[in-house]
């Protein structure tokens, strides 16, 4: 249900949008619920975990499920120049794995629907994998790049990045909608696709008898790589701009509906992508206790043994109600 | 208000051999206080020597000689607190005795 205004007082919202330093790179639907600028705190982001039992026993916790590092607000600090900084201030929202092949960090955001409806994900983000060291350096071959002075093997030691949600409406229906963007498949071959899962992510309920199948490094979204697919053929270069230490920021916006439980649309810079068709999978038994959620979480997924990193300027969430 | 902030390094971790744990980025932040709560120490007189380091630039390590290390002998919670410490943060911890395992949950509180 869209919030009745009237032209006049659309074009005045508008108006004043544009007329905000702040907001004017942005483009929010009628209500904002959260608008997180990195550069004055983690506005509720923060490291998302598995459950854990009645004993406070984090051994409990599903193993793949907790690791998923502590997000940074970080200056964009770098060997070669010494702080970067930001797109809004001196200060991102870094998520940032382990130099270990297939781990994931995931930050979270946990709200729920005051009524459903469309809802609107934007952020300016960029990602980058780790500059290398003399020790750490895998040499100037890395998958598909030969470094030639401008291309470099870092672009190819970063793996995927992912917005997502978790979501619940007041009939107990839980899903998922998700993007990834696929920079390099398992063998760092680009592949600079965006996918989705067909697979609802595995719950800690499903795993608790399953434990002994689970590794640390599971694609908790959706373990089995046959199980996501891209939207379509057309790959899309995104500027990484050669270096590890050069930081360009992307605009993304994304919509969904709350209404039908399906994805709408997903904008990456120049080019938007029409999610009406992507299957949102729901789980088959309704949920108790997560009466409206929505929370947002954005993960980072090295394929290489090299640290990668997802950087947040700031994130605008907003809705039609 | 001041800014604060708790980061859960390791969690549950088991260590039979020395380690660091992954850089953390805190050029906001003042003041730092790493805790560390030993869960299980096992081993021939075992102990956990835990020292802080600090980097420019995320990739190269010294240790703080303003900080004092701290040494675990038996599970509980010790703490050190870290200042004036550049940008980026790390503990390196050294397992002593004879095969020493420790099982640890590392947190680091940070404050504007």
């Amino acid at each position: 249900m869209s919030v009745d205004t009237h032209v006049p007082a659309d074009d005045l919202r508008r108006a004043l949008i544009a007329a905000d330093p702040k907001l004017s790179k942005f483009n929010p639907l009628p209500r904002i619920l959260a608008f997180d600028e990195f550069n004055t705190g983690t506005h509720g982001w923060c490291e998302l975990i598995g459950n854990h039992d009645g004993h406070g026993n984090l051994d409990t916790v599903d193993v793949h499920m907790r690791d998923f590092r502590p997000p940074q607000l970080s200056s964009c600090d770098f060997f070669d120049i010494g702080t970067h900084a930001a797109m809004s201030g001196n200060y991102a929202l870094k998520v940032a794995t382990r130099p270990v092949t297939g781990h994931t960090a995931v930050a979270i955001r946990r709200l729920t629907m005051a009524r459903r409806g469309v809802v609107q994900f934007e952020t300016y983000f960029t990602y980058k994998s780790e500059a290398a060291t003399a020790e750490s350096s895998l040499g100037n071959s890395f998958g598909d790049i030969e470094w030639d002075g401008n291309l470099h093997p870092s672009e190819a030691q970063f793996g995927a990045f992912t917005v997502a949600t978790d979501l619940c409406d007041g009939e107990g229906i839980r899903y998922h909608c998700v993007a990834r963007y696929q920079n390099t498949d398992l063998d760092h071959n680009f592949t600079r696709r965006w996918m989705y899962p067909v697979v609802p992510e595995p719950t800690p309920r499903e795993n608790l008898h399953n434990q002994e199948n689970l590794s640390p490094t599971e694609d908790f979204t959706a373990p089995d790589p046959e199980d996501w697919r891209p939207l379509d053929e057309e790959p899309q270069f995104l500027c990484y701009n050669e270096v590890p230490t050069k930081v360009n920021w992307h605009y993304l916006r994304w919509q969904f509906d709350t209404r039908t439980r399906t994805n709408i649309e997903l904008q990456v810079n120049d080019r938007i992508m029409d999610m009406r068709q992507v299957p949102v999978p729901a789980y088959p038994d309704k949920y108790d206790g997560l009466e409206n959620l929505l929370n947002f979480y954005v993960s980072v997924r090295t394929h290489s043994p090299v640290r990668n990193f997802l950087f947040l300027d700031s994130a605008l969430i907003s809705v039609d109600w | 208000m001041r800014h604060a902030l708790t980061a859960v390094l390791e969690r549950n971790s088991t260590f039979t051999a020395d380690f660091v744990t992954e850089p953390y980025e805190a050029g906001w932040a003042a003041e730092a206080r790493w805790f560390v709560r030993t869960l299980a120490l096992e081993g021939d007189n075992p102990g956990l020597r835990l020292t802080a380091q600090i980097s420019p630039d995320g990739l190269h390590w010294c240790d703080d000689d303003e900080s004092a290390e701290q040494v675990a002998t038996e599970p509980g919670l010790v703490s050190m607190r870290v200042r004036e410490f550049g940008h980026w943060l790390r503990l390196r911890a050294t397992l002593t005795g004879g095969d020493p395992k420790a099982k640890v949950l590392i947190y680091l509180a940070l404050k504007s």
